[in-house]
């Protein structure tokens, strides 16, 4: 699959041409879509992320925008880098006027966004960001976040080898040793440190948490440091320069271990994983919100089936993908709640103003299954701690074979129990 | 000895010789031509993707796609020498710092519309070599002596030919050499092309170790300058010594401490360096 950065704004900007010729109801509605267009993330999951909400930008036009006001989609290029983030933020409201921007990639932009778009009174809706720093005791009233946060990686980890492990490998959950290693940025402080905390209050040992820089040259001598303290698991957090550095050099450094989870972003990336190291990675696992194809339709609300297949053909058509990553799913599923079920609403009721949209926000009530995720919908309230957070979201632990990813925990969603430890003829395996 | 500690420390010289190519082609332009070529990590960007394409997409072997990628990016750093390098060689050092920081954004710019933002593997691996209860890479190992090889190489040539005594000699006096009669312009376009041609064989052996895309400049690139400042800006052996020096305290660093820790201790060293002997390490 090969997207580019071209392909991606040429896209954005024929999408509002054609929004600004569109017969509607009234002037079209600037959203700035903000993503990394170019640089590391761009590769690690963000242009999916882009293509995603601009699909749910074209399919919410179809059907008539809000209340026959159109989407003009206004694509900036964060490039990776968080003061190019804040820079493109403020032109979209400074200068293109916008009220909302909707997207971003890295936690380690979303903090500061987060901050200078409630100064300025606009509304932040994040996409992907998924550290719980953005949000924790900030009590924002204008930045939402559907999607999950990062306690919840720790979680859903933590509880999946704790329920697993005793069956699986005959060690108890209080004697399986994990090693955390992590990018260090907040979304992998954010992740680590969640999955410091679940391993604590159960017992388990960690063996080695340690955190790297994502443009790291070399991690070999981490390699050495974790056979030295030999896991049983190895929780990593990263993007994909790094994760694959890792692998690569943990496999020749002769590294073995019973599983291997990773958490989002470079490790949601199955197809360029795959394409790396083949059949090395199965049975692996990856911690993340599903990809809407890896979830069973018949749970799913009959509008959120629909959406499944539209998402799937048209993401399919514009890239040539063999399989949506799930940073599709979630740049459309994500857009597709705020246009359908929050502008939608504060247009019809109460002129689309910024007031208007963050109370349609708070009164959104989508029931688990409602949307392509399987996750539903409820945002805390200002005074909550984690304020703009969906307090409906959730994580799931998938496993990878031959490409293809599958949902093994939480265990009443699964499509069947995961194979672990990692079976012998694959390389990280215990010998 | 702890076999992992010494696992560390012949990771640390691996790790050198992977960095010892690009600071031995930037210090033989600088020391030259007196201009430090900024975007030289993009030059061995750009030779990794030419490996890529070349073995992945156009099926040539990877002996061919190196033998290939070696005169190419040679043909780039001349290229860069004539175009961005000659007219600015009498304009103020930062002008030239500027130009070749700006073929930063144009080499990644490039590669971004030609190959996109994915990671792009060779899908190339060696099995390691275990000794007792140390692991060593194969992949390495093998780059760590073909740099040792290349790194042998220019030596001899620079030791053994008239061109690479005029070299060595505009790299000591650059006002007096054309006096006796040897064309300056001629040995920066040559020093130009090899330093290119080393940025190649760095991106032969870096290709097989890391994803290329259009950024992976900046995991080395800065630490590559900062390795040619500590060793001696221009000094070709203090820079290939350092690297060995700042390979081992990144990978002993990380040992002791922790991997974020490492390049705080190697930072912190480069500053002591910097305090205790501002021309370099090993500056004469």
């Amino acid at each position: 699959m090969v997207i580019h950065r071209r392909s991606v704004l040429a896209g954005a900007a024929a999408l509002a041409a054609t929004r600004a010729h569109a017969q509607g109801g009234g002037a079209p509605i600037r959203i700035g879509l903000l993503h990394d267009l170019s640089g590391p993330f761009a590769g690690a999951g963000s242009v999916p992320l882009s293509v995603g909400a601009e699909i749910a930008i074209e399919l919410f036009n179809e059907r008539g925008g809000a209340g026959g006001r159109m989407i003009q989609p206004v694509a900036a290029d964060s490039q990776s880098r968080a003061e190019v983030a804040i820079n493109e933020a403020e032109r979209l409201i400074g200068q293109e006027n916008v009220d909302v921007v909707m997207g971003v990639y890295s936690s380690a932009h979303a903090v500061p966004l987060a901050q200078r778009m409630q100064a300025a009174g606009k509304i932040l809706w994040i996409n992907s960001a998924i550290a719980t720093a953005v949000l924790k005791g900030k009590h924002f009233t204008n930045v939402f976040r559907p999607t999950v946060h990062s306690d919840q990686y720790g979680e859903g980890s933590i509880a999946f080898l704790a329920e697993h492990c005793q069956r699986t490998t005959n060690i108890a959950p209080n004697a399986f040793k994990i090693g955390i290693i992590h990018e260090d940025g907040p979304y992998g402080v954010g992740v680590a440190t969640a999955l410091e905390e679940n391993a604590n209050k159960i017992g388990m040992p960690i063996a080695l948490k340690e955190g790297y820089s994502a443009t790291a040259p070399d991690l070999s001598t981490l390699v050495t440091k974790l056979r030295r303290a030999r896991p049983d698991a190895i929780l990593q957090v990263g993007y994909n320069p790094d994760i694959t550095l890792f692998l690569r050099q943990a496999k020749a450094g002769g590294l073995r271990t019973r599983m291997v989870i990773g958490h989002g972003a470079g490790y949601s990336q199955i197809d360029r994983l795959a394409e790396t190291f083949g059949k090395d990675i199965n049975h692996f696992c990856n911690v993340d919100p599903a990809g809407t194809q890896m979830l069973d339709p018949a749970k799913l609300s009959s509008q959120a089936r629909e959406l499944q297949q539209i998402l799937l053909a048209r993401y399919r058509a514009r890239t040539q993908a063999t399989d949506a990553p799930t940073h599709a799913s979630m740049g459309f599923n994500n857009s597709w709640i705020f246009l359908e079920h929050v502008l939608k609403p504060a247009v019809l009721e109460g002129g689309g103003s910024i007031d208007a949209i963050r109370r349609a926000a708070l009164s959104v009530d989508i029931p688990v299954g409602g949307t392509i995720q399987g996750y539903g919908v409820k945002f805390n309230p200002p005074d909550h701690e984690l304020a703009g957070q969906n307090a409906r979201s959730l994580a799931v632990v998938m496993q990878f074979e031959d490409a293809r990813a599958k949902v093994v925990w939480p265990t009443a969603i699964a499509g069947g129990p995961p194979v672990m430890p990692l079976p012998a003829d694959n390389a990280f395996a215990l010998r | 000895m702890d076999p992992f500690l010494l696992e560390a420390i012949v990771n640390g010289i691996l790790l050198g010789g992977v960095f010892a190519l690009p600071v031995l082609g930037l210090n033989l332009v600088f020391g030259v031509v007196d201009v430090v070529w900024l975007c030289y990590a993009e030059l061995v960007m750009v030779g990794m993707y030419c490996v890529w394409f070349l073995y992945t997409q156009a099926g040539f072997p990877l002996a061919l796609a190196f033998l290939v990628c070696l005169p190419v990016v040679g043909l780039l750093g001349l290229l860069l020498h004539q175009v961005v390098v000659r007219p600015l060689l009498n304009s103020p050092p930062i002008t030239q710092v500027l130009a070749t920081g700006g073929v930063i954004f144009v080499l990644q710019g490039s590669a971004m519309l030609a190959f996109g933002t994915d990671f792009r593997s060779l899908g190339v691996e060696m099995p390691p070599i275990e000794v007792e209860d140390i692991f060593i890479s194969g992949t390495k190992l093998v780059a760590f002596v073909a740099a040792l090889l290349g790194a042998g190489a220019l030596w001899t040539f620079l030791k053994f030919t008239y061109v690479g005594t005029a070299i060595r000699a505009i790299a000591r006096d650059r006002e007096v050499m054309p006096l006796m009669g040897v064309d300056p312009k001629r040995i920066y376009m040559v020093a130009s092309a090899i330093g290119g041609g080393l940025a190649g064989l760095a991106a032969c052996l870096l290709v097989v170790q890391l994803d290329v895309h259009p950024y992976i400049g900046l995991s080395f690139g800065p630490i590559t300058f900062m390795i040619c400042v500590m060793g001696g800006l221009g000094n070709m052996l203090g820079g290939f010594l350092a690297a060995f020096l700042m390979g081992v305290i990144v990978s002993t660093g990380g040992f002791w401490w922790n991997t974020e820790m490492s390049y705080v201790v190697a930072f912190a060293c480069f500053i002591v360096v910097m305090f205790a002997r501002p021309r370099g390490l090993f500056a004469r």
